[in-house]
This record gives structure tokens, sequence and C-alpha cells, in this order.
């Protein structure tokens, strides 16, 4: 692939210190990461290459390989590289990004669940297990995913069938509240 | 008796339920005092990083204020995923002067940064082996166990600072002190893949496959976990691993928690045994355990 490369590359790379504090451009492209990470296999784009790419300011590539929601977050390669880049915080940030950018995204099911997921916890101030994968499933059209497994885990008591509320689901929510606020005002 | 502030996390009220159970049993036998802490609510784990890291760090900081004001300063936390986002917050808000800011204008108590997070295993630790073999009624013998420490509990480890990153030795080393086998295998830390267990199954049912396949060659009867979620993937999947994988593993999966209760003497039911899916009665039971 050939890139005509101009100041307006190093955009992205501005963008994701700002934002997160680290920067892209101290990666020199060990794979370290691409080798430690579970999840690479299931990846269009690796590991390294996102942050190769990251640095030339291919944000519609970044987008389009849906690498930033395969990621699992289990700290593998943070842990492992040598320059200590915190690789999912980088990732994270283009997470968050990526609510005010309008690329296609193969997987739109995962940012789908980390909403709904957090929805869930404003309403109730505690994940409802059952509920959260129902939503998703319906959201996914495959509303009977793992009822082999739901079963059991209902007959034994290792599923509440109904949300259980936090007393601090108020409180909770006056501080999501202010946080959108804060973040809008930016 | 030493007070703890005690996080549940949303797990152990229902899909780990019997970890709840086991910790309980083992702290009181051993003389810690868990106190849960007052109103507490989910710590976003791996969603509210994705969305926000503002909120990401806010919603640990909120159950730590709330220990803090009831005059904690230690907090045990046995979920993964909750444990790594509290240490996570702290660290943060410790380096980051910026970001205390913005947590300070987002609360009205301001949090100073006083409570010490940790996971059961570290506080046992902190005791000694030694008070943990004078509680010993029953040792485990023949019992060959896998110790999965799962993704987080030792990494990063500028943020978790415990054992070693790549090979810990810390659950070994108490389930060896109960009289058990432990194997020396590769997967102890790798990810069971669970923040896409309900996006993406396949992903998880791979990487928990491998878990399982690595813990059966080295030869493990059993796992012992630390965590609900890496249990409800390992034991909860597996009916599911083995039939896209087309393999028999029938390994239980035990919370090590549950080991140390059943060598301090418990009842299998004491300790929550009743809710494994995959029965641990063939193993326990071969070694006169149930």
């Amino acid at each position: 692939m050939s890139i005509l490369f101009s100041k307006k590359n190093l955009q992205l790379s501005r963008d994701l210190q700002a934002l997160t504090g680290e920067n892209v451009m101290l990666c020199y492209q060990c794979k370290k990461c691409t080798l430690g990470c579970p999840s690479a296999y299931a990846m269009r784009m690796k590991p390294h290459e996102l942050m190769r790419a990251a640095q030339l300011g291919l944000a519609e590539e970044i987008y389009w390989s849906g690498t930033i929601w395969i990621c699992l977050s289990c700290e593998t390669c943070n842990t492992r590289c040598p320059q200590d880049i915190n690789i999912i915080r980088v990732i994270d940030g283009m997470r968050e990004m990526s609510k005010k950018l309008d690329y296609y995204n193969p997987y739109p099911v995962i940012p789908a669940m980390h909403r709904i997921f957090m929805t869930l916890v404003g309403r109730f101030g505690k994940v409802y297990e059952l509920g959260l994968a129902l939503l998703i499933n319906l959201r996914m059209l495959t509303p009977f995913k793992d009822i082999d497994m739901a079963s059991p885990m209902l007959l034994k008591g290792k599923l509440k069938p109904f949300p259980h509320k936090s007393h601090g689901a108020r409180e909770l929510r006056q501080v999501m509240g202010r946080i959108r606020k804060l973040e809008g005002a930016k | 008796m030493m007070p703890y502030a005690y996080f549940p996390g949303c797990s152990l009220g229902s899909s780990g339920y019997d970890y709840h159970l086991s910790l309980k049993y083992v702290t009181k036998a051993l003389g810690i005092d868990l106190m849960e802490v007052k109103d507490w609510v989910c710590c976003g784990a791996s969603s509210a990083h994705a969305t926000s890291h503002l909120l990401s760090i806010a919603l640990p900081v909120l159950n730590l204020s709330h220990a803090e004001k009831d005059g904690f300063d230690k907090l045990i936390a046995p979920c993964l995923a909750c444990l790594s986002r509290f240490k996570a917050a702290n660290v943060e808000l410790e380096h980051d002067d910026d970001l205390k800011k913005k947590i300070h204008e987002v609360f009205d108590y301001k949090y100073q940064g006083k409570v010490k997070v940790y996971h059961p295993l570290e506080v046992f630790l902190e005791m000694g082996l030694d008070k943990i073999r004078g509680r010993i009624q029953k040792k485990l013998k023949g019992l060959k166990v896998a110790c999965y420490y799962g993704c987080v509990l030792t990494r990063p480890p500028k943020i978790a600072q415990f054992d070693n990153v790549e090979d810990p030795q810390s659950m070994d080393s108490i389930v060896r002190t109960l009289g058990a086998e432990t194997t020396d295998w590769s997967y102890k830390t790798e990810c069971c893949g669970v923040s896409m267990t309900l996006t993406r199954s396949d992903m998880v049912l791979k990487l928990s496959n491998d878990v399982l396949r690595e813990a059966k060659e080295a030869g493990a009867n059993a796992i012992a976990v630390a965590c609900p979620l890496c249990q409800a993937n390992l034991d909860g999947r597996q009916r599911q691993i083995e039939e896209t994988y087309k393999t028999r593993y029938g390994i239980p999966i035990l919370y090590f928690t549950q080991l140390m209760g059943l060598a301090f003497g418990a009842y299998p039911k004491e300790v929550g045994l009743q809710k494994l899916l995959t029965s641990p009665r063939e193993v326990l039971g071969s070694v006169g355990l149930m």
C-alpha cells in the first residue's frame, strides 16, 4: 500500500496523545504485542499494525478493520511493550473517538453491548446478567443463543431471574450525568 | 478480627455466589471480618473504559469513597475485573493531577486515595501460610490442581503490583499448603476471553478450550480459579466447548477458596460445591473428599 504523506497524517497521533497521553510514535514495530495477543488470530489488523497505522494517520483503515472492538483488554501487550506504550489506552481512545465519527464498523454489536451494559448499570446500579444477555441476543437477532448454558445456571440459582437494585443507583446516575456534561462541554 | 471493606461486585451476587459463600467461610475461619461497602454500585468492568475514560475511573472512585467515608483503609475485591479497575483508579489518581481535578469536580466528596485494594490471595499470603496450615483439618491428598490466575491479577505490573507477572506462584503455594499437588503449565495467565462472552462466543470457546486442553495435558484433575468470570467461562461453557471441539474434559473448576474451605473441614454445601455445573463429585470422591 502506498500512502501520500502530509502534515494531515500526523493529526491522528496528535489527537490520540491529547486524549490519552500516549505517544504512538514511540512504537518501533517489535511485534511483541501481536505475538502475545490472545485475540490477534481474530483481528484483520494486528495490534502492531494498528500502532503503525496510527503513526501514519490511517484512521479509516483502523476503524474498518474492527480491531479496536476485538481487543479483550487482557493487558498482555501493555505488560510486554518495551517502549511502555499503554496500547489498551490507545485502543480505548479510538473507541471513545468513534462515538463522534461515522466510519464503517464490521462489529457494531460490540459497542452496542457496551452501551446496553452501561444503560443497565445506570438503571439498577449493578449488572443484571440475564437482562443484559437477553437484550444483546435480541440485538444480534439470535434470541436463544447460549440457552444451553443459561438454563442449568438458572436452575442452580447462579443466574437471578430478576434485577437486584443497588441503593447507590441514584448517586451513580448523578455522577454519570455530571460526566456527560463535563465531556460534552469539552 | 481484622476488619476489611468488602466489595463483592455484581457477579458474586449471582453467577459467582459459590465464591461469595466460600470466601465468607474461609475469611471467618482465618479471623478476617468482611464488611460490605455501603450502597456499592457496579465498577464498570470492561464496558466503562470502552465508552469513557473518566467514567471508568469515576465508578471505582464512587465505591472507594464510600469505603473511605466509613473509615476503612483496606478493601477486598474478589473479582478480577473489579480488582483491576479499583487498582487502576488508585494508581491513575495518584499520578495524574489533571484527572484528579476532573474527578473532584464530579464528586461532592473528595476521595483522598487512602483505601488500598487487595485480592483475597494477597490478604491470605500476607497473613502467612502458617496461619492457613494451622486451620487445616483434612489434607487434599491426591488432587492435582492447575492454578489458573486469569488475565489481570498480575497484569500490568505497574497497576497490579502483585506476584510474578508471567509465572505467578501465590495460588500454587496456597494450594500446595492444603496438601494438593499443583501442575506446572504455561497457561496460568492466558485470557479466557470474558469481555466477549456475550458478543463473540466463538472466541471465548476457543480461548477457554486452550486453557482446558493445556490443563488436561499437564495432568490436572481440577482447575483452581480466583475470578467469577473465569469460572463462568471454564465451567459454564465447558459443555459447549466439548461439543464444539469434539472432546471430553470433565474437569471441575473450583474457586481456590472452595479448596481452602474443604481443607478447613467445611461441608461441600457450605462452600457452594453443589452450584458447579461440571460436577466435582467424581474427582473429589475418588480422593475421599466428598
